[in-house]
């Protein structure tokens, strides 16, 4: 905790603060306001209730009407602060409301009815987070079949793209083959085809395969990434060949040397490649839109396009959903960041 | 424990030949060392008998088989490397199993062995450590440690102790004769340090530009160099070399002119087959420094005058190094102290029975003339 405070209150210099550093601080809040305003907005108005939303004007917090029990009544009255004609306020409840008459009662004595104009009445307001929105999401709509659909896509699409990277990676970095350079500026080539223009030839490949409607259609044309194996080979080429040497010593097959030796070690160049490939598949509509066309195979970004789609938008649900949508990349993101930096410091040592 | 023999072995790389067609044989529980200038191609070798490079040519026989075709895994050889090539990832224990692990050995007798090479290298504290965690020797006894235990035919070692600290350069080499003595295992160990290969080695084969120039015990390359290359490369500080000519070939042997004293021939005789030798032709006389006395001319000995450039004394042992006439340097080894300092002349003995003696009409071979 401390420090954090050393942190935000870093100066340059030992003196006074300078012009630079006003500069330096109201240059980072601009920043952290444009990339953190938006996502913050979003989280609180996922919790307004759908009238909430429809305010103008806007309020940043989740404010509602307080409503209170009143002796009589079936179902909670909406609370209001009247001006009564004397001049004095109170709080009120509204039994009933009529053209601009409305009809009040003390929620203390509610025998007494108050007849007063709507205008001289003002809801009164206190925060109510409708965390219904979250609860109702998987209530009524197939709403966890869309996650399970997207982090099963995520998760196994990672993992194979991992493996198979690696594989690339190695034979890459630790062979000496003819053609050896050729393949990897072959393999880093197609960064520069944009995936748009293989979209067409992709689907026919998948359709052909019989993958559509499936997850694993999804997953397949995925998996082999020029980036990573590039991210993947320059790592290995810095793992000394030596080991592989002493471990050829050690009896070892070729497989077991990859897979007890080159894996661990290029640890940190994984943890970077599946924190990519986790955004990469969970963050993916183009493809799995044009693969899936069931809405039991829909993932989560597909869910979220639907929605919309109607005549109405439900947006105290799409709202919602979006922020469970954004949750699991936020945890594996601050998990994995913190794993690549104790994974460089531990390899940084001969 | 096996016996090593290379036939003819030879390796290249395009165009470019590193070895060229060694030939050499191993007796079981050797020790020989490979020892050379870097890039002579010693390291290369290694490897081809480790099976890690493959020979272009001749064959590589472990205990009468040819292994040219076997892979690294399956000669049953265990090599310590340079740099250790300690598995980061895992503890000194995971480090010594993993070559027991992949013969799928039981795991009692994987812990057996583990732990008897680690009392022996007195690892036992140190099994839970990973190797970043270790000094440079504890280290190298972890190398030393994962070849032990998976009781190898034959040990290589690929200069295992330049990235240590001289004290503990000194300390591990006692220690390696010493396992040596107890294993009695045949093993073969890389250099570019001659102090090492002189210490330690029952064998030395000197290497150059992928060719061997000398195969001997110490001694026999410290007394009889066949050429200058050996000569000088074998003994610290280095061999002089002094270039003259034969004055004379008699029966008893050649007696010798140096450029640095012209119009004395030595009055003693070296022994040279007059086959090989003619009046006249350019030689290389080589002398230890320790085989240089000052003072007044002895016989039996070349006699030149030298100008003393600097003085270094050790206590035990004083360095004199001097400019002849000639302009050659000279470097003598005087035991004890010396009162001279530099810029004093003085009269230096080389006796004869000390000095060899090069062909000098092939600078770059220089054959020894016995």
């Amino acid at each position: 905790m401390a420090s954090v405070a050393t942190m935000l209150s870093a100066r340059r210099g030992r003196g006074k603060a300078d012009w630079t550093d006003w500069f330096s601080y109201g240059y980072l809040l601009l920043g952290l306001v444009l990339m953190f305003g938006p996502v913050l907005w979003l989280v609180l108005s996922s919790f307004k209730s759908a009238a909430a939303l429809n305010e103008f004007p806007p309020h940043f917090l989740p404010y509602g009407q307080k409503s209170v029990a009143v002796a009589g009544h079936e179902t909670p009255l909406p609370l209001y602060l009247v001006t009564l004609p004397d001049g004095a306020t109170r709080e009120l409840a509204e039994v009933r409301r009529i053209g601009i008459q409305a009809t009040l009662v003390d929620p203390n004595a509610p025998d007494r009815e108050y007849k007063i104009n709507i205008r001289d009445r003002k809801p009164v307001r206190d925060l109510q987070f409708a965390t219904g929105n979250y609860s109702e999401i998987f209530a009524k709509f197939s709403f966890g079949t869309y996650l399970w659909n997207s982090v099963f896509i995520t998760v196994v699409a990672t993992l194979i793209t991992l493996l198979f990277n690696a594989m690339a990676a190695f034979a890459l970095s630790k062979y000496r083959f003819g053609g050896r350079d050729a393949v990897f500026l072959l393999i880093i080539s197609t960064l520069m085809i944009p995936p748009t223009i293989i979209l067409v030839p992709n689907f026919l490949v998948v359709s052909e395969l019989g993958l559509l409607n499936s997850l694993w259609g999804v997953i397949w044309p995925a998996v082999a990434t020029p980036t990573g194996v590039f991210i993947l080979r320059q790592y290995m080429l810095t793992i000394p060949d030596e080991l592989i040497d002493a471990a050829r010593m050690d009896h070892a097959s070729e497989w077991r040397i990859f897979w007890r030796i080159i894996l661990p070690l290029s640890a940190p160049a994984l943890a970077v490649l599946a924190i990519f490939s986790v955004m990469w598949r969970w963050n993916d509509f183009l493809w799995p839109l044009i693969v899936l066309s069931r809405t039991e195979k829909f993932t989560l970004q597909l869910a979220l396009n639907a929605f919309q789609g109607e005549l109405t938008t439900q947006w105290h649900y799409l709202l919602a959903m979006t922020v469970v949508t954004l949750l699991p990349v936020t945890l594996v993101f601050a998990f994995l960041q913190k794993y690549i930096t104790t994974g460089i410091a531990s390899a940084g040592v001969k | 424990m096996a016996g090593l023999q290379l036939k003819r072995v030879a390796k290249r790389y395009g165009a470019t030949t590193v070895i060229h067609g060694i030939d050499l044989e191993v007796k079981n529980g050797e020790f020989v060392v490979f020892v050379g200038p870097s890039g002579c191609g010693k390291s290369t070798l290694l490897r081809m008998i480790a099976g890690l490079e493959s020979a272009s040519d001749g064959d590589i026989v472990i205990d009468g088989n040819r292994v040219n075709d076997v892979s690294a895994a399956q000669r049953g050889l265990a090599m310590v490397f340079q740099s250790y090539a300690l598995y980061p990832h895992m503890t000194v224990y995971q480090n010594l199993a993993f070559g027991l692990e992949n013969l799928r050995t039981p795991r009692a007798t994987i812990d057996a062995k583990v732990r008897g090479a680690a009392q022996m290298l007195r690892l036992d504290a140190l099994l839970e450590r990973r190797p970043t965690q270790l000094s440079g020797g504890q280290r190298q006894r972890v190398a030393i440690g994962r070849a032990i235990v998976r009781d190898p035919t034959i040990f290589l070692f690929d200069e295992p102790l330049s990235n240590l600290d001289a004290e503990l350069r000194v300390q591990m080499r006692s220690e390696i004769t010493a396992l040596h003595a107890r294993l009695g295992t045949t093993m073969i160990y890389v250099t570019h340090d001659q102090v090492e290969a002189m210490t330690m080695a029952d064998r030395i084969v000197v290497l150059r530009a992928g060719s061997v120039e000398q195969i001997g015990t110490p001694l026999d390359l410290y007394n009889r160099p066949d050429n200058r290359f050996v000569a000088g490369f074998i003994g610290s500080p280095q061999m002089n070399f002094l270039s003259g000519r034969i004055a004379t070939i008699r029966d008893e042997g050649a007696r010798i002119a140096l450029d640095a004293a012209p119009h004395a021939a030595s009055d003693a005789a070296l022994p040279v087959r007059v086959s090989t030798a003619t009046v006249e032709q350019r030689v290389l006389l080589g002398i230890r420094p320790e085989h240089v006395t000052i003072g007044a001319a002895q016989a039996g000995s070349l006699h030149v005058t030298a100008t003393i450039d600097r003085v270094e004394q050790l206590g035990a042992a004083s360095f004199l190094y001097c400019t002849l006439s000639s302009g050659e340097r000279l470097t003598v080894h005087a035991s004890g102290q010396v009162g001279y300092t530099g810029g004093e002349q003085m009269t230096v003995n080389l006796p004869v029975s000390d000095t060899h003696l090069f062909d000098a009409t092939d600078a770059e071979t220089a054959v020894a003339l016995r």
